[in-house]
């Protein structure tokens, strides 16, 4: 039974049959969102989708629970990167001590596993993204063109695992191994070039990647892929292919936890709004995330003072259109970017019939002299400039502190926040706890941007008003820090 | 460059003579925004900023009691506030007469180092 004629047939063999219908049943699916900000993409999905999502161990990852016709809806989820279809999870899976016969193991492992409703989904999926209609390409300056899903493991003896994301598009790309593989730059297939479209003629072709974190594993993530791969390969007849594939098997492992998967995202979503990169741009995923935690409310005045391409501002003038945003910058190119990242986006709007206009402006200023009244703004959320890639350490010392100051000024005192992303975490700490007479840190989020450490500061204004009490003043007892759940703050120093 | 920012910004004054080119643009209407938006503006130069971009229309010149519940009223504001927007023109500081331009919809705000 094929639905459109357009389905990608499967071939398969033995009894794992494949239909299309439309019964709808229960499927889990989980999401990679930037680390630190699981709990709040939680709530976006309790809010968009009604489903409870589950935390993982493995962090950057929840899961949530859907029935197969409201599969649409996890394509609106601002917070997510990438979608996958959960299908099978083991909580406590035993591998074996020796690398030959865990491997055996996996190998096994590919012909129990309950494929046919995952398949399914995936398949429903890939309807759903032809008619959603081609994908926008963004080029990057560099043209490299789309699909830089860098998901890179480096497997330490430690306990520890980092798997570096580059949601920064110019980020070089890590070196991979390429068997069939644990990652690597997508070359990406069009939605509407999948192969097999013409009936019965073509067989599809398949990847898995594999995630390993833990120290206790006897084997690499390479020979997990490889050999799981190749037991999947002999169970549907699929052909491998490392860079034009139709399916993408996963197969995530964090300790003795395990999950095997099924992609349902191909780029991945964090790239969305900008088409004008520039060399910090931040990924839409994590500006959603940083604009949720400060929770923008009916006219509320939100300001982005270094705004480089507009990235955060643009995603709230997008997804919180009730505010009003301003994004400035005192670099001609920054601001050039920003304007033709808004233009794009409301072009786009208009092409798809939609209302263009956003609420949004950009100004050129110098952030330690803006153009703004007195507790005028609401909110300033920005990404301050990492030492490393924009600026130096040495600069971050001079301009932290003159920064806080003139944002202080700006921001209304006793309501207003300010949400502030930064790598150079010391120095800012050094700056705030300069500036308790006007600033209170509230909150911190500890995330990773570009594999590196960096920290999302959540701050309050205090009632103080500027220009009438000493900045360093302490207000006092110090506010309660806010009730934090286990494991959502951790100190990286 | 919308009216909007004008009045959280220390600059008052723009005049017809001083935009060249003016844009108007739809805005997804949001009655609440609009009039938790109003208390903060400063009426009389709202309006005379509109007035001298030529897009006054009939927008009260002074501000009416009740307009919360006034759609009517709000989709006037709302008009002026976010879908009015000058694309090359120049604010003018009312203090100092110093001219800031504005280039495709962007107003340059940097100061000169004298100015600083």
């Amino acid at each position: 039974l094929i639905s459109d004629g357009q389905q990608c047939p499967l071939v398969v063999v033995g009894e794992t049959g494949f239909q299309v219908s439309d019964e709808v049943y229960t499927v889990t699916i989980g999401a990679t969102v930037p680390t630190g900000f699981e709990n709040t993409a939680a709530e976006e999905v309790q809010e968009k989708i009604g489903a409870n999502a589950k935390i993982s161990k493995d962090r950057g990852r929840i899961y949530f629970q859907i029935t197969t016709d409201k599969l649409s809806q996890v394509h609106h989820l601002r917070s997510v990167d990438n979608l996958f279809v959960v299908v099978e999870e083991y909580d406590n899976y035993q591998f074996k001590d020796s690398k030959e016969e865990t491997l055996e193991d996996l190998q096994k492992l590919a012909s129990k596993l309950p494929w046919s409703d995952a398949l399914k989904v995936w398949n429903m999926n890939t309807t759903l993204k032809k008619k959603r209609g081609p994908h926008r390409q963004p080029q990057g300056p560099r043209g490299r063109g789309r699909g830089k899903a860098n998901k890179v493991t480096l497997e330490t003896d430690t306990m520890q695992t980092e798997t570096i994301e580059a949601d920064i598009v110019e980020t070089d790309t890590v070196e991979t191994d390429t068997v069939v593989t644990d990652t690597v730059v997508t070359d990406t297939v069009e939605t509407d070039e999948v192969p097999g479209q013409e009936l019965g003629a073509k067989v599809l072709k398949f990847r898995v990647t594999c995630n390993r974190a833990g120290d206790k594993h006897s084997f690499s993530s390479n020979e997990a892929a490889r050999d799981f791969g190749g037991a999947v390969q002999e169970l549907f007849q699929w052909k491998a292919d490392m860079t034009k594939f139709d399916i993408e098997v996963l197969l995530n492992i964090h300790n003795v936890e395990m999950v095997i998967g099924i992609a349902l995202t191909e780029e991945s979503l964090h790239r969305r709004n900008i088409t004008h990169f520039g060399p910090t741009t931040l990924r839409s995923t994590l500006c959603y995330g940083m604009l949720r935690l400060c929770k923008p409310q009916a006219s509320d005045v939100i300001l982005d003072p270094m705004c480089g391409t507009g990235a955060i501002p643009l995603e709230g003038a997008i997804e919180w259109q009730q505010a009003f945003y301003l994004a400035g910058d005192n670099n001609d190119m920054a601001v050039s970017r920003t304007v033709n990242n808004i233009c794009h986006i409301q072009k786009k709007r208009r092409d798809k019939g939609s209302i263009s206009g956003l609420p949004i402006d950009t100004v050129q200023w110098d952030l330690c002299h803006l153009p703004m009244r007195t507790s005028s703004v609401d909110i300033i959320i920005t990404d301050m400039p990492f030492g490393k890639r924009m600026g130096s350490r040495k600069n971050n010392w001079d301009l932290y502190p003159s920064c806080l100051k003139e944002m202080a000024r700006v921001t209304r005192p006793g309501s207003g926040k300010a949400v502030i992303l930064t790598q150079d975490k010391k120095c800012f700490q050094k700056a705030i706890s300069r500036m308790g007479g006007l600033w209170r840190k509230h909150h911190t989020v500890w995330v990773n941007v570009g594999g590196l450490h960096a920290g999302v500061f959540l701050l309050k204004r205090t009632l103080g008003i500027f220009g009438q009490i000493a900045e360093d003043s302490r207000e006092g007892k110090e506010s309660k820090p806010h009730e934090e759940k286990p494991g959502e703050e951790r100190k990286k120093e | 460059m919308c009216i909007c920012i004008l009045y959280l910004n220390v600059l008052s004054r723009i005049s017809g003579s001083q935009a060249t080119e003016v844009k108007v643009s739809e805005v997804e209407f949001n009655p609440n925004f609009v009039s938790r938006m109003i208390p903060k503006l400063e009426w009389s130069a709202l309006v005379q900023a509109a007035d001298g971009l030529g897009h006054l229309q009939d927008l009260p010149t002074e501000l009416i009691a009740d307009y919360e519940a006034n759609e009517d009223f709000l989709r006037k504001v709302h008009r002026v506030l976010l879908e009015v927007e000058v694309l090359e023109g120049c604010l003018q500081c009312p203090e100092s007469g110093r001219e800031f331009p504005i280039t495709r919809g962007v107003p340059n705000m940097l100061l000169n180092e004298e100015e600083a």
